[in-house]
């Protein structure tokens, strides 16, 4: 039977109506499952100005079968088969004839039962009492109250359509009653109008003025740019986020074409595109990666008849337009080497004094990289860079458009005439700003942004502050994956620990943790993020722990040794290396280092497998420094038979306790030339089951 | 229309939706939000309806009278009903349909935009309504004022006049609207503009703007521990359009301003709890 549901609304944020979306269908199917009503079908459709469900709904619950329990059958049949009294007396109990009693099999026996059938309630009646905690219980990134309402939503909620198997499916919430009325465009069809279906509902809203499905509405986007654009041989400057955003926010979307003047066009093109998209929502009109003097604005309309929408919108952009070029003039008036004496007036955190200091550390931090990754013809320019990065705080476009910091920097220092790596990487110091944004594409770029995050984390971490699941005041966990996906990217031989003392010292002595804390917090924050990104990329988790608990030393490598074993699991070799290994382990759990002397060895066994260890170990060494983890693992795959027969053969707990010693520490160097492999006690084997068992 | 007729029309229409039409308040504010009939009003249970211009200053908006959009006073149309009526966008769209704007031919749309007032205590769900691209009113459900969450919740509707009246006359420099028939924006606002600009960022005296925060601090505080709640709040005011004009002096550090805010909004929210302990509310 179809179910139809609309949640009519004042106009809500894109993000919401999608947050709302989800929860609606996964909340709708949980009632029926717990109610056991069967679910044919349901989607959801939805705009800025409704919330709506459509179904298909079994009528009725499932019957249900229920089996009770009475008396053994032998105390209940006389010999003859003639109910005896306990079966009389169970029926009586039952309000069941005794013929009905069945004979029912049970891990006790054969017992007397009764089979009763409970007829399902219509679905209807449990929809209408469900239905108002289903909906008043949605949450939205922000919610508020209206009027005197005693309910949390997105927005006020005006009216709410409810249909079942074609009538008006009756239930209140807050005193608002649902009826079988929806409304079309609010401007150009308000009045509300009845359905009796989805079919009616769909295609009367159509007539009045909104598509229904956000797939249909962004195709009509999409259709009338490209329609626009045909003329210009030009194309859209693509912006996903905005799109998504305005496929929500009309009901029924007209794209105009609208042009500003030429000389606006010595703007650099993210100038202009911020100044379109932000408070006016218009997209840039690129041809061949120029800007050219056109914009495309999607307005919820039918038509633009009297090009009112579209000489309004070239208005309020000139006026916008006018104003960054003013801000632009004004900002290059002062070159950025003077203005950066400002920055002792900007705040970069209260304990953590201003941005000239964080200058200063970067300046130090981008050295110390620059010497550490070879890179010292970079140096001077990484510096500079550095000096110059955060100047564009001070300037005005940034204080009237935030999303342009660092950029503007950039620009500003390449109209200045600086040389391009510098004002490349003061361009790319903030990328990559999420996690889907594009990486620094030029090394000192690429130093500057690590710089910039690893003094932030370690600063930040350093005055107390600490990343809980809800809580991330300063972005540290965004910062911290931009370090992950910049070193694996471009395969930085760096490590962590000396880089976070590095950025430690910088800060003098003004940090409140000491060094060891701090670094220890971020080794295991780096952890996560590395788990987090290596498990996104498919990974197993116990291989990722694996790679992990080996150290990021430098962390790169985490990334090679994830890979050889992953490369390697399938190896007919593996299982039985990590078992034997987890052996080794366990063995020396909680047992003091020793020292082997070989003279000791007097068993064959043992001789044979310290001979092959030394081998194998100054073989495996080198390669491991290299990064060549599958290599390296290869070899060490042939300590498997020399061990496996030194444990066959030699009792490693030997009564002499020199002898004992000697052994344990043979194993020990064993585990410790392992463990620069990876930590293979993470590993989870199939055999490892059989392995325990007795 | 005027800009005189257009505030005259809404204060007809608003009226006739039973508004009280206030008087602007005779201090320096930087929103009409900020006025006594909008903050005392809307912190108690009882039903309230009121309309008001209100000119609004913001010292660091002013350009000297040489840009066509930003100036450092405006006004701006201030209407405050509580409850929330269920219908209050059909009236506000009216409002506009009441202007003679045929909105058939135009693009009207409510876009999410969060009103937060950190130095009132004060934030608030909604949008700006932009019509053709253009931001005209913002509309506001009140959550909280004076650290105060509120209930009944009201809504605020605030016309950006000069905005609207340039849209209605189809202008594109402040300066050229009418303010009457014979009477422009120019005659009665140019000097004006060049001349606070001109205090506000070159000539204001900071030592002097700071004593005169501080007395007007101390006079508030006085006041709230008399009980004398409204002057309490007249007080806090002065400090907030002093410390707006301090900051457009480049007087204010980012840290400095994040502090003062801090200062007048912990007055502001003692000044909105004994009103509501008044009130019978907490």
């Amino acid at each position: 039977m179809e179910f139809l549901l609309e949640i009519n609304t004042e106009e809500m944020p894109a993000p919401h109506v999608k947050a709302g979306l989800s929860q609606l269908k996964e909340k709708i199917e949980r009632e029926l499952q717990a109610n056991h009503i069967m679910c044919h079908s349901l989607e959801t459709y939805g705009t800025c100005r409704r919330l709506v469900a459509i179904g298909d709904f079994a009528p009725k619950q499932e019957d249900r079968e229920e089996v009770i329990i009475g008396p053994p059958k032998a105390v209940a049949f006389a010999a003859d088969g003639s109910p005896a009294q306990a079966a009389i007396g169970f029926a009586r109990s039952q309000h069941a004839e005794v013929g009905k009693l069945q004979v029912i099999p049970t891990l006790r026996g054969e017992y007397v039962g009764l089979k009763k059938i409970t007829k399902g309630r219509p679905t209807g009646g449990i929809l209408a009492g469900a239905l108002p905690d289903v909906i008043t219980s949605l949450s939205f990134p922000k919610m508020m109250k209206w009027g005197e309402v005693n309910i949390r939503f997105s927005r006020p909620i005006k009216r709410i359509l409810c249909l079942w198997g074609g009538k008006v499916l009756a239930f209140s919430i807050e005193g608002l009653k649902t009826n079988g009325l929806t409304s079309g465009h609010k401007l150009h069809s308000p009045q509300p109008f009845k359905v009796i279906s989805f079919r009616e509902y769909r295609s009367g809203l159509k007539k009045n003025k909104v598509i229904l499905s956000a797939d249909e509405r962004k195709y009509m986007i999409l259709n009338q740019i490209e329609k626009r654009l045909r003329p210009l041989e030009a194309q859209l400057y693509p912006d996903e986020e905005l799109l998504e955003k305005l496929t929500y926010d009309v009901e029924y979307p007209y794209v105009f074409l609208g042009e500003f003047p030429q000389e606006y066009l010595r703007l650099p093109l993210e100038v202009l595109s911020v100044a379109m998209k932000e408070g006016q929502k218009l997209f840039s009109v690129i041809r061949e990666g120029r800007q050219l003097p056109f914009f495309l604005g999607v307005a919820d309309a039918l038509s633009d008849r009297k090009s009112l929408i579209r000489r309004g919108n070239e208005r309020v952009l000139r006026a916008r337009l006018e104003d960054a070029r003013f801000f632009w003039e004004q900002d290059l008036k002062v070159p950025l080497a003077q203005r950066a004496a400002g920055l002792r007036q900007v705040v970069f955190q209260e304990k953590l004094g201003h941005y000239e200091n964080k200058s200063a550390r970067l300046k130090q931090l981008v050295a110390y990289l620059c010497d550490r990754l070879d890179e010292n013809k970079l140096k001077k320019d990484a510096v500079q860079a550095a000096e110059l990065c955060k100047v564009d705080l001070l300037t005005e476009m940034v204080r009237e458009f935030p999303s342009l910091q660092g950029k503007m920097g950039g620009l500003y220092a390449k109209e200045e005439g600086y040389p391009s790596t510098v004002s490349r990487a003061i361009y790319e110091h903030y990328q990559p700003a999420g996690l889907e944004d594009p990486l620094p594409s030029s090394n000192a770029g690429a130093l500057l942004s690590l710089a910039d995050r690893v003094d932030s984390i370690v600063g930040v971490v350093g005055i107390g502050v600490l990343v809980t699941g809800s809580s991330d005041p300063f972005g540290l966990r965004r910062h911290a994956n931009g370090i992950c996906r910049i070193v694996l990217d471009r395969k930085l031989p760096l490590s962590f620990d000396p880089l976070l003392e590095k950025a430690f010292s910088a800060y003098g002595d003004s940090l409140e943790k000491s060094k060891q804390e701090i670094t220890e917090y971020c080794r295991a924050f780096f952890g996560q993020r590395l788990r987090f990104i290596y498990e996104g990329q498919g990974y197993r988790y116990d291989l990722v722990e694996a790679a992990l608990s080996a150290g990021l030393d430098p962390i790169y490598f985490s990334y090679l040794r994830l890979i050889a074993l992953a490369s390697l699991q399938k190896s007919p070799h593996f299982e039985p290396f990590i078992l034997m290994a987890k052996r080794v382990n366990n063995i020396l759990r909680g047992l003091p280092p020793y020292a082997v002397n070989p003279d000791l060895f007097a068993e064959k066994e043992e001789q044979e497998i310290w001979s092959s260890f030394c081998i194998i170990r100054d073989n495996a060494l080198p390669l491991i420094a290299a990064g060549e983890f599958v290599k390296a693992q290869n070899m060490i795959f042939k300590l498997q038979a020399p061990l496996s027969a030194f444990f066959d053969k030699i009792l490693v707990m030997a009564e002499d306790k020199r002898i004992r010693q000697n052994r344990l520490a043979l194993l020990q160097a064993l585990s410790g030339l392992l463990l620069k492999i990876a930590d293979f006690s993470h590993v989870v084997v199939e055999g490892e089951k059989k392995e325990r068992a007795p | 229309m005027s800009l005189q007729n257009l505030i005259m029309s809404l204060q007809k229409y608003w009226s006739d939706q039973g508004c009280y039409l206030a008087q602007p308040y005779d201090l320096e504010v930087g929103a009409g939000t900020m006025t006594p009939d909008t903050f005392f009003r809307v912190l108690d249970r009882r039903p309230w309806r009121v309309g008001y211009v209100q000119p609004s200053r913001r010292p660091n908006d002013g350009r000297f009278g040489e840009n066509p959009h930003r100036v450092q006073k405006h006004h701006q149309y201030q209407v405050i009903i509580k409850p929330s009526p269920s219908d209050i966008q059909k009236i506000y769209i009216d409002s506009l349909v009441n202007l003679g704007i045929d909105l058939s031919v135009h693009d009207l749309r409510f876009d999410e935009d969060d009103w937060e007032s950190p130095t009132i205590g004060a934030w608030g769900v909604g949008w700006q309504v932009v019509l053709d691209g253009l931001e005209i009113t913002q509309f506001t459900y009140f959550q909280q004022a004076g650290g105060v969450e509120l209930f009944p919740v009201p809504v605020e509707i605030t016309y950006g006049l000069e905005r609207l009246e340039m849209f209605l006359e189809g202008k594109d420099n402040i300066f050229d609207l009418d303010w009457s028939g014979d009477v422009s924006y120019r005659d009665l606002r140019l000097r004006e503009e060049k001349e606070f600009s001109e205090y506000n960022f070159n000539l204001a005296d900071i030592d002097r703007l700071r004593k005169s925060f501080a007395l007007a601090e101390a006079e508030a505080a006085m006041l709230i521990d008399k009980g004398l709640l409204l002057p309490a709040y007249d007080m806090c005011l002065k400090c907030s359009h002093l410390f707006n004009v301090l900051d457009a002096r480049g007087a204010v550090s980012v840290t400095e301003r994040v502090k003062t805010i801090g200062q007048i909004r912990s007055l502001v929210v003692r000044v909105a709890q004994k009103y509501c302990a008044e009130q019978g509310r907490t």
